[in-house]
């Protein structure tokens, strides 16, 4: 026994409205597989891990309860640049800066 | 380029200029992806006018090479690289050797039989 067209129309017709599909009987190229996709955006973005958070805002949060952090790599650091100025090593005083800088002047 | 660049530094991975460059080109992505879908999508639809379509492909064209997601490319949170990178692990295959010998990789042994 065949089945009219018209008839499996009407049931393609109920199917996608029952499932929220596009209806779309003759197969015209609407674009809708580009609105049906998901935004990848966010997991791309997500791909490196992001800086939680700064030694400086680390110490901050011990401010209020009174507790000093030491910044190891920090003092490491300052450590070393006052062996180099010790050494006559430093880095050189910046050209816009000192005693007899004017501003405005060249 | 600079504009698609964090204003505060906001990466926590080994960190060079390929990698701040990646990271700013998703992020530009991530931001430009519905307007690209959209354009997308009237470029596809065939019920629109051509006129549209056409203006719509132009634009999408002439958005910027950050906003485009074949511009993105997985590179070695350890050291960079991006070439021989691990997806699952996100890291290089020498990084990869070398973590997961010394046992830093949850699950992974070498293999021996």
């Amino acid at each position: 026994m065949s089945v009219p067209r018209a008839r499996l129309l009407q049931l393609m017709e109920a199917r996608c409205k029952l499932f929220e599909t596009t209806f779309n009987p003759e197969g015209i190229r609407a674009g809708n597989k580009i609105l049906r996709q998901r935004l990848k955006g966010p997991a791309l973005a997500g791909y490196y891990p992001r800086r939680l958070w700064t030694m400086q805002e680390f110490q901050a949060e011990f401010r209020d309860l009174h507790l000093m952090v030491d910044d190891e790599k920090e003092l490491d650091r300052f450590e070393h640049v006052s062996l180099l100025k010790a050494r006559g090593k430093g880095a050189p005083k910046k050209k816009n800066s000192g005693p007899d800088f004017k501003k405005g002047k060249k | 380029m600079s504009m698609f660049r964090a204003k505060k530094f906001d990466l926590g991975c080994f960190t060079n200029i390929k990698i701040i460059r990646d990271h700013s080109k998703r992020k530009a992505f991530e931001a430009a992806e519905p307007e690209r879908q959209a354009l997308r999508y009237i470029i596809r639809n065939t019920t629109l006018p051509m006129r549209t379509r056409a203006m719509a492909q132009l634009q999408l064209t002439q958005m910027h090479c950050y906003t485009r997601p074949t511009q993105i490319r997985n590179r070695c949170i350890m050291g960079g690289k991006g070439r021989g990178v691990l997806r699952a692990f996100k890291i290089s295959r020498y990084n990869f050797r070398m973590e997961a010998l010394a046992g830093n990789l949850p699950g992974v042994k070498k293999a021996s039989w």
